[in-house]
């Protein structure tokens, strides 16, 4: 006789046999290969990592990258996840489909159309010049803002979708309470809104900065070589450098901090949803 | 200039003053140019079926929803234009609206917080208010595992503590099971008597509405169809609207077919009935009688009708004898205490005094 808890264990099955042989093994793997040395294991490969500054400067600027694209996409995020939340019929279709349509376009064509937009001739250089604005071409592309910028678009839907659950699920009569009880709106928004709406803003942070860590097409595309990430880091270890125990270190070193930042996000949103 | 009724200065009958309020949303009027005035201390309640504009009124007058025209004034300020958050009027909302991130203290302590006082400073006032609805214990504890009685009266004490010139309430018991729902509203009467709160409930329930208020306004389709204490309404409905949905009540549809001395006759399906009023032949009437004032044994000059005994419900503090009159009218006869003297299927005559018929004309 198999219980009730037995049984839903079994649902769960096929998903953990699933991840354990295409997620859990090779990063298992991984790890293995990048501690592996000529007399047994070792952290070598870690030690010589952190030890070139080149190393540093790509870590740092991967960091810096992910934060400064989850807090772009989070200030754009969190107003339009409210106006999505007050929308009604044909303006909450308008909203959704033009948060997820672009998303069906590809990294790719997106990529190539920012070009066409921001390269020396393009339509904003054009646009500034003819203004009078500048009289040289300004450069947007190949530079860290215009990756930013890049990214954060791309996963703008990873931090409005989050946030505009929790706002939707947002008892209205709250800010009524707190209005009728002499709140200013400022106050309104600082007290009750915004902390009612953090489990929402963790959650889609978490997800975008996840992302934007790890991101290899939109750099390749955006800043090529110049500005080198972790993830690209990584791909030349492999393909270019045949250094496997590199990648391996390079990706060991990026899953922990994607670990850390799930985890963290995970214990954020358990502290403010336990007070709920 | 004093008010002959109540001795006290006119301007204090108009603590509250809602003057020529109206409300349309999309070409549907809500609200149609209402005239309401509260005294201060006043404890009145807005009655009526959903949808009659009760919630409209409270949210116009607590500045959560705007008038399209009219004025409100309240304790002589003009507050027509003011926002909600200043214009000092706390609101009980229908599910309490508790701030879930908060503990029961911190809701209370928000409005003090909101009105710019330390924390220390509202640490006095907020136990003092907590001790008043016996919360106290509870200071400390997130707002999400109370009860629903328990998490009332913190609504209660989070809109009372910041001392609001007037408190709304929200249909606030309609959360609460029966027992409990009794027991909070004669608390929270006696609570607010004891420090001259001005309010208004909105409520659909009629016992709820008589129970909590000096006065009540009924309303219906966006008006006010009378506006005056409890045993008024009562014993002396403005309109039928009023008589059906204050008290249960026997209606029966006639014609009047003489009138004298300020008595008419009016023919029904049940047979002549008189009662004071003055309509003219031929009009077009209602009359009724409440269930309590039947009389089974009547005495002369009584209306009286003829029913089979249909049924005999014995409820304990009373019973009730459910009547079918020729013309299959039904009448309920309410009696105080347990009757066994009652047979089932026997036909009686019953009666009531004309001066309790009560009758409206009828709308054409």
């Amino acid at each position: 006789m198999i219980g009730g808890s037995n049984r839903i264990a079994l649902l769960a099955v096929p998903g953990l046999a699933f991840l354990a042989v295409v997620y859990a093994l090779p990063l298992a793997l991984l790890l293995f290969k990048s501690l592996q040395g000529a007399n047994g294991l070792t952290l070598v490969t870690y030690i010589d990592f952190f030890s070139d500054e080149f190393n540093r400067v790509v870590l740092w600027r991967t960091l810096r990258v992910a934060l400064l694209t989850t807090l772009l996409a989070l200030v754009i995020a969190y107003p339009t996840a409210f106006a999505m939340a007050r929308a009604k019929g044909i303006w909450l279709t308008v909203f959704l489909v033009a948060l997820v349509l672009p998303m069906s376009l590809g990294v790719i064509v997106k990529a190539f159309a920012w070009s066409i937009l921001f390269r020396s001739n393009g339509f904003i250089n054009t646009s500034l010049q003819a203004l009078g604005i500048t009289d040289e071409p300004v450069r947007m592309l190949f530079t860290e803002t215009a990756l930013i910028i890049g990214a954060a678009n791309v996963f703008l839907p990873f931090m409005v979708l989050p946030i505009y659950s929790v706002i939707r699920q947002l008892d209205s009569s709250l800010p009524e309470a707190a209005s009728s009880l002499g709140a200013t709106p400022w106050f309104r928004f600082t007290r009750v809104t915004l902390p009612l709406t953090l489990p929402g803003v963790v959650a889609g942070s978490a997800f975008t900065f996840s992302l934007a860590i790890s991101m290899y097409v939109i750099p390749s595309l955006i800043v090529g070589e110049r500005q080198q990430t972790l993830s690209m880091l990584i791909a030349r270890s492999f393909f270019y450098l045949r250094d496997e125990p590199l990648g391996s270190t390079i990706s060991a070193i990026l899953l922990a901090i994607a670990i850390f930042v799930v985890l963290f996000s995970s214990w954020l949103a358990g502290r403010l949803g336990a007070r709920q | 200039m004093i008010d002959k009724v109540t001795d006290q200065p006119v301007q204090a009958r108009r603590y509250l003053d809602v003057a020529g309020v109206a409300k349309s949303f999309k070409g549907t009027v809500i609200m149609d140019r209402m005239n309401f005035r509260v005294a201060k201390g006043e404890l009145v309640s807005l009655l009526g079926p959903s949808g009659c504009g009760k919630t409209t009124l409270l949210r116009i007058i607590a500045g959560l929803l705007e008038a399209d025209t009219g004025a409100i004034v309240l304790g002589g300020r003009n507050i027509t234009s003011l926002p909600a958050h200043r214009r000092n009027i706390s609101v009980v909302f229908q599910n309490y609206a508790l701030f879930p991130h908060l503990t029961v203290a911190e809701n209370v302590a928000f409005g003090l917080r909101a009105r710019g006082m330390t924390k220390a400073d509202a640490r006095a006032p907020v136990a003092e208010t907590l001790a008043l609805v016996r919360m106290e214990a509870f200071a400390d504890r997130p707002v999400a595992g109370l009860s629903g009685g328990q998490q009332q009266r913190v609504a209660v004490a989070r809109a009372l503590v910041v001392s609001p010139d007037l408190l709304l309430l929200d249909e606030p018991f309609s959360a609460l099971d029966r027992k409990l729902r009794e027991t909070m509203q004669i608390e929270l009467k006696a609570l607010l008597r004891s420090r001259n709160i001005t309010a208004i409930f909105v409520t659909h329930d009629q016992e709820e509405a008589m129970g909590v208020s000096d006065r009540i306004a009924v309303m219906n389709s966006g008006k006010i169809e009378q506006f005056a204490e409890p045993s008024t309404l009562y014993a002396r409905p403005a309109s039928p609207f009023v008589m059906d949905f204050v008290g249960l009540s026997t209606r029966l549809s006639g014609r009047v077919t003489a009138q004298a001395d300020g008595i008419v006759t009016v023919q029904t399906t049940a047979g002549a009935l008189r009662a004071h009023g003055d309509y003219p032949q031929g009009t077009a009437v209602q009359v009724g009688v409440r269930p309590e004032l039947i009389d089974p044994e009547p005495t002369a000059g009584m209306n009286r009708i003829n029913v089979q005994l249909d049924d005999v419900m014995t409820l304990g503090s009373k019973t009730v004898l459910h009547g079918v009159a020729t013309g299959e009218d039904q009448f309920l006869c309410e009696l105080s205490g347990i009757r066994t003297d009652f047979t089932r299927g026997a036909t009686v005559t019953w009666g009531w005094s004309v001066a309790d018929t009560l009758i409206h004309a009828r709308p054409t």
